[in-house]
């Protein structure tokens, strides 16, 4: 039934002069032959009919039809009479569908363009008004975003609501990066290869590089939520006024946590130093206000550390106990983004000349996207040369670095060691024991990266160079190579610590502040074209 | 006369398919297409598009004319077809041209059992 209603719309479409001449007997013969022959065969027929009614036989086409007067169409069904006599030339219909593809390429072009700047702009706005959650598919492009992004998340009301809190977004907006970066990829590193997923806040995973992999504490909850509950006045007006005491108490709490979690001693100790002289001097007293406060010990800080990932925040709403441990909801959430997301996997493809291209914008958590990573790599299996475009790559979790890197070597290899501070313990990281049936482990490899190329990518990047196993083609990267936590300084100063760091066993150094030098260095935008020609051209020589 | 029908050779497929069906007797489209299968012995199936796609164009060149419907037919939609005398002599060209080749192919190559043109989709 269903394919004669196709079969009756393609015979609909034929000139009309055919149509009507002869629609009713192929209708009549499709009815006797559809037991005979196959509906496949009739509806090709009937399509090759169809193009070659409208290719090859203009000449018809004017024939009959003779009045506009609507007849009952065919099988009872109403179709569409032209009235007026003016049809256009045969030959007019080659450029018309011509300018028809032209104009419709513009537009998918224009909508395009026109989508990401909506995403740029429009996404922090939305932020704003919902920080629980952004839609994670914004992450993948938002190069720009990610500055801007971890200050939305954290401190939305900055810009709107000026005394809420003081953080400058720059401040916040490492804070944010920060209080994510470090305790994920701490908790990765210890667990290399293990399920301990690190759920994200409220953005994304991929979104802002750092939260990513921040373990979300309710700390931060708290922060996002803020903004919301400090918009009313009466609200922050009691928390505003700090004398010397509290000051005190803080700078105290401040020392602290910096000298006890900070990754490098020596200079947790100048910045706890720093801290106490510019007490002593007086410099603290004109900060009678939490958000003023928290400003000035961050850039007293940063001035001596030159660590633009440290950061004190202020929150008016009482920050809770530190919760090392994702809530059960966290996880839930990441688990249920990453599926949508596809595992932030953007791009599996077979290039020409056999190359596989894997582009994705994360290293999400292993123990949830281990399938679809592997069913990727098993795509990309018989490549002759394989391409990872970390350009919008945000980084994430250590476990799936480990995993991607698995592939590229036919035995379990030292990628990195993991240094934390607060234990002084070193976690080694190390690449699985080969998958069976695994080609790529001798193909050449090439790494994209970008500018934004962050944390966890960096770190897949930097591994592969040291180890001489990819040719990195890009940018120079951000240069994040340590990672901290938020830690509760009192019921509304937070402080984010940088804790821990990568240490390459084989540089005995990392990229931090640096970032990671790409073998060839070209713009972010023609890192894959280059990869591709120096892919063929490595291929040719064989 | 016989230039202007030498100009239409070879036939097409299709062509020469159908005109040979009408050679025998009058037939609606779906008897055409029996009557094709039945003398290409199942191979060569004829699809009511191509069917009508060359009987619009047989007509147009007056080697086929239709008959109209018949009164008490099955079916009153169809409409009957007949061979014209153009037609017909437009088919005894293209069969003397193909007894030709097959006669010229024989002596070349002694192929024992030639048959007539391969059917092919136009």
């Amino acid at each position: 039934m269903m394919l004669r209603r196709i079969y009756r719309c393609v015979l609909r479409l034929h000139p009309p002069a055919f149509r009507s001449r002869f629609g009713d007997e192929i209708l009549s013969i499709f009815d006797q032959a559809k037991g005979k022959l196959s509906g496949f065969h009739l509806l090709m027929d009937g399509m090759l009919s169809l193009v070659r009614q409208w290719t090859l036989r203009p000449e018809f086409w004017r024939e009959s039809v003779s009045s506009p007067t609507p007849q009952a169409a065919l099988d009872g069904i109403p179709s569409f009479y032209i009235l007026s006599p003016f049809r256009p030339r045969p030959t007019a219909v080659v450029p018309g569908l011509i300018l028809s593809i032209a104009i419709f390429s513009l537009t998918c072009v224009a909508i395009k363009y026109s989508w990401i700047q909506v995403l740029h702009i429009r996404i922090p706005e939305a932020q704003f008004e919902a920080p629980q959650w952004i839609p994670p598919n914004a992450s993948a492009n938002g190069v720009s975003n990610r500055t801007t992004e971890p200050v939305l998340h954290d401190q939305p009301a900055t810009s709107s609501v000026p005394n809420a809190h003081a953080q400058t977004p720059e401040a916040a907006s490492h804070a944010a990066s920060n209080t994510s970066t470090p305790s994920a990829v701490a908790t990765k590193s210890r667990k290399n290869g293990a399920v301990q997923p690190l759920p994200i806040p409220r953005s994304t995973a991929q979104k802002s590089k750092g939260n990513e992999i921040a373990p979300t504490s309710p700390e931060s909850e708290q922060l996002a939520a803020q903004p919301l509950t400090t918009t009313a006045p009466s609200t922050f007006a009691e928390d505003t006024t700090l004398d010397a005491a509290a000051r005190h108490r803080v700078i105290d709490g401040t020392s602290a946590i910096v000298t006890k979690y900070y990754v490098d001693a020596e200079v947790a100790q100048k910045m706890a130093i720093a801290l106490r002289d510019h007490e002593t001097n007086g410099d603290d007293n004109e900060a009678t206000d939490g958000p003023t406060f928290a400003d000035l010990l961050t850039s007293q800080m940063r001035d001596v550390s030159q660590d633009k990932y440290v950061a004190v925040i202020y929150s008016v709403v009482k920050t809770s106990e530190n919760s090392p441990v994702p809530t059960a909801e966290e996880v839930a959430r990441y688990t249920k983004d990453m599926k949508q997301n596809n595992c932030t996997l953007e791009k599996v493809a077979m290039l020409p000349h056999n190359i596989g291209h894997l582009k994705f914008n994360s290293f999400p958590d292993a123990s949830i996207c281990r399938q679809t990573a592997a069913a990727a790599m098993a795509t990309l299996n018989h490549a002759d040369a394989i391409i990872f475009d970390l350009r919008d790559n945000a980084g994430g979790y250590a476990n799936m670095v480990a995993l991607i890197a698995t592939y590229l070597f036919d035995r379990p290899t030292h990628l990195n060691d993991f240094y934390d501070r607060s234990r002084n313990s070193t976690e080694e990281s190390w690449t699985l024991p080969p998958v069976p049936g695994n080609r790529l482990a001798d193909k050449p490899a090439f790494v994209l990266t970008s500018s934004t190329t962050f944390s966890a990518a960096e770190g897949f990047s930097y591994d592969l160079k040291m180890l001489k196993r990819a040719t990195l083609v890009g940018e120079t990267t951000s240069g994040r190579g340590h990672m901290g936590a938020p830690h509760r300084i009192d019921d509304h100063f937070t402080i984010l610590v940088p804790s821990m760091k990568v240490i390459n066993p084989i540089s005995k150094t990392n990229w931090e502040g640096t970032g990671v030098e790409p073998d060839v260095k070209v713009k972010a935008a023609d890192a894959l074209r280059t990869a591709i020609n120096l892919a063929e051209g490595n291929l040719q020589k064989k | 006369m016989e230039d202007d029908l030498h100009s239409f050779l070879p036939l097409s497929p299709a062509t020469l398919h159908i005109l040979l069906s009408l050679a025998g007797e009058d037939l609606h489209g779906y008897g055409i297409m029996q009557e094709v299968a039945r003398q290409s012995e199942g191979k060569y199936k004829l699809g009511p598009g191509t069917l009508y796609d060359n009987l619009q164009k047989l007509i147009q060149r007056e080697w086929v004319e239709e008959l109209g419907r018949r009164a008490g037919d099955d079916d009153p939609r169809r409409r009957y077809y007949r061979l014209t005398l153009a037609g017909r002599r437009v088919l005894e060209a293209e069969i003397a041209r193909l007894a030709e080749v097959v006669r010229e192919a024989r002596a070349r190559l002694q192929i024992a059992r030639p048959s007539t043109a391969k059917p092919r989709r136009v």
